[in-house]
């Protein structure tokens, strides 16, 4: 952030307070009057005020400060803090010092409110920590600031400081699942694999060939048979995960990272606990979001994937999106890969791709982030009845929908942390496992 | 969606700013009651404007007109009494300083940022030391003020006149003016 630089003419500047002129006319006219009208009790009132005007004349300032406003860090998680510093320089002449600093929605600050006045004793400065509670941009650290000299005779600024635009990443909640992918196709990874390869776990037992490694041989049974046999293993592979967040509308009061949840603050704080949970086990992760902000990220792994799509994340904007294909989504889903649709499936179009994807053999897992109790955000001048009504509806058209993705062999979840999806992953693998028509 | 509406937000006022407001409120009010015991007693709706008027001053203590319940203070006290000959001036000195101090302090910053007890304990004895002039201007004025009037006196409270003139000017007037 550049340093505020006094401006001729402009707030930066040295000016008289109120309250030196209030002592110089209480002072001045006190006195002169008292001489005038040879009324010595006025003078008696006015000693104080004309002590009051010359200290604060004594003390008028010659150096224009210079003001710089800086925060610690522009990358923070949800609900964790920075510190907003300001440095002086030319700021000899200044005895106190006022920060006011602005307070955008979801971020709080201490001292509380962000507004905080103190003596300059010893070069001391008063710093503001700030923490967003929410995810997602946002300018903070955006302040005005003034200066007064001792007795309060003079008073420079108040001066605004810009902000900075700081990235507030959604907060992983703790996330774990032993649960294995369903259709895992990729090169090494974790998930075992319908092929049989180098791996731990089990396939079989079946006769030499030539090729086979000798460590393979299993003794006991050729020795049983007469012939050598070997043991095959299944493969481990990596598996692609795809998510899917719904973010054409925000249902439910949000109260940060503390409080009550948005269905769009638990998807987001869902997709970042449940990338996070598949890039730390080496699978590929992919995030597309259904919105205004038309974000996406690609397949990838690794610590610098996983850190796009938490910045990805952070911007994702709340909005009806225009879709090319007459309002059909693409996703563009590989093989192997698993679908995991984050939605409070109120919308069509989230509804209708989990469905298509799950006929077409697609392991698709819808996790359902509706937040228990949500409220229409009703116009003041609508029908409150008639707003509860169609919220009725839609709820019944909610449960409709579910249910006949339940009927097509699509999961739908609640989000509840840890566990969440591992059961329904499971049984998508045992199904994976079992032959199937699917369309195409 | 609320947006953390008192989410460690002081909507209110701190409970110092309030305490320097409501010194702001009283301290004219007192110095201009104090005529009372001196023997001249304001009229309640003397009391009332000047009550009203401090209020204002209060409510907004960077305003301007905050200066305007000093005045009538002024104004009461020189109409009324004249002569410096009883102590009550004194309570009205240290209930205009108060005002003024507190006034001053108050008007820092917004009336939701609370004031540090350094600062207020700063004030509190620069208002003390300030306040010592009034006793030495009384004892000033009662010992003169069995003594002839001066020739010179006239001339001497123009000079005065003409001298806090300057200093306003010098100290009113903005750097850019001298640039």
């Amino acid at each position: 952030m550049s340093p505020v630089r006094p401006a001729p003419g402009g707030p930066a500047a040295w000016r008289p307070t109120t309250a030196l002129g209030r002592a110089l006319v209480v002072g001045a006219l006190g006195v002169v009057g008292a001489l005038l009208a040879g009324e010595p009790a006025v003078v008696v009132l006015a000693a104080p005020f004309v002590t009051l005007a010359a200290l604060g004349v004594v003390h008028r300032p010659t150096h224009d400060p210079v003001l710089d406003s800086r925060l610690d860090h522009l990358t923070l998680r949800e609900g964790v803090g920075t510190t907003s510093r300001l440095s002086l320089s030319d700021a000899e002449d200044a005895e106190y010092l006022v920060r006011v600093t602005g307070q955008p929605p979801y971020v709080v600050m201490r001292p509380s409110g962000g507004r905080v006045g103190r003596l300059l004793v010893d070069g001391g400065v008063p710093e503001v920590e700030i923490s967003p509670r929410r995810w997602g941009r946002r300018m903070l650290g955006e302040e005005k600031v003034a200066l007064y000299t001792p007795w309060a005779g003079y008073r420079f600024g108040p001066v605004g400081i810009g902000g900075q635009w700081t990235r507030v990443l959604p907060t992983t909640a703790p996330y774990d699942s032993r649960a294995e992918a369903p259709q895992p196709l990729g090169l090494v990874g974790a998930h075992r694999s319908r092929r049989t390869g180098n791996g731990t776990e089990l396939a079989g037992i079946r006769p030499f060939q030539p090729g086979d490694r000798l460590r393979r041989v299993n003794w006991r049974v050729s020795l049983r048979t007469g012939d050598l046999h070997v043991v095959t293993t299944r493969a481990e592979e990596d598996t692609g995960v795809l998510l899917v967040l719904d973010a054409l509308a925000d249902h439910g009061a949000s109260d940060g990272v503390d409080g009550a949840a948005s269905s769009l603050d638990l998807g987001v704080r869902a997709a970042a606990a449940i990338a996070e949970h598949h890039v730390r086990r080496g699978d590929r992760v992919a995030l597309r979001v259904v919105g205004r902000g038309h974000e996406q990220v690609g397949y990838g792994a690794g610590p610098r994937h996983l850190r796009r799509i938490q910045d990805r994340l952070a911007t994702v904007r709340i909005g009806a999106a225009a879709e090319p294909d007459s309002g059909v989504l693409q996703l563009g889903v590989t093989g192997g890969a698993v679908v995991v649709v984050l939605s409070p499936m109120l919308a069509e179009p989230v509804a209708t791709v989990a469905a298509t994807l799950t006929r077409r053999g697609v392991a698709v897992l819808v996790v359902d982030t509706l937040p228990p109790d949500p409220r229409p955000d009703v116009p003041e001048d609508a029908d409150a009845t008639l707003a509860a009504l169609a919220w009725r509806m839609r709820m019944v058209e909610r449960s409709v929908v579910l249910d006949r993705l339940a009927a097509l062999g699509c999961p739908v979840v609640a989000w509840r942390g840890p566990g969440t999806i591992d059961d329904v992953l499971r049984r998508l693998a045992r199904r994976a496992r079992l032959p199937r028509v699917v369309g195409r | 969606m609320s947006p953390l509406q008192g989410y460690g937000e002081p909507d209110d006022w701190a409970r110092s700013q309030i305490a320097l407001r409501v010194l702001v409120l009283v301290g004219p009010v007192v110095a201009v009651l104090a005529a009372g015991p001196a023997g001249h007693a304001p009229p309640w709706w003397l009391v009332g404007v000047v009550a009203a008027l401090a209020g204002a001053s209060a409510w907004v203590p960077d305003s301007p007109f905050g200066v305007a319940p000093f005045l009538v203070v002024l104004g009461w006290w020189a109409a009324a009494l004249g002569d410096a000959s009883s102590a009550w001036v004194l309570v009205a000195a240290a209930g205009l300083v108060v005002a003024h101090v507190a006034g001053a302090v108050a008007s820092y910053g917004p009336a939701t940022m609370p004031v540090d007890v350094a600062t207020v304990r700063l004030w509190a004895g620069r208002g003390l030391l300030v306040l010592l002039t009034a006793p030495v201007a009384w004892a000033v004025t009662r010992l003169l003020g069995d003594q002839p009037e001066q020739p010179g006196v006239w001339v001497l409270g123009v000079a005065a006149a003409c001298l806090a003139t300057v200093v306003a000017t010098a100290a009113l007037g903005t750097r850019e003016e001298e640039r």
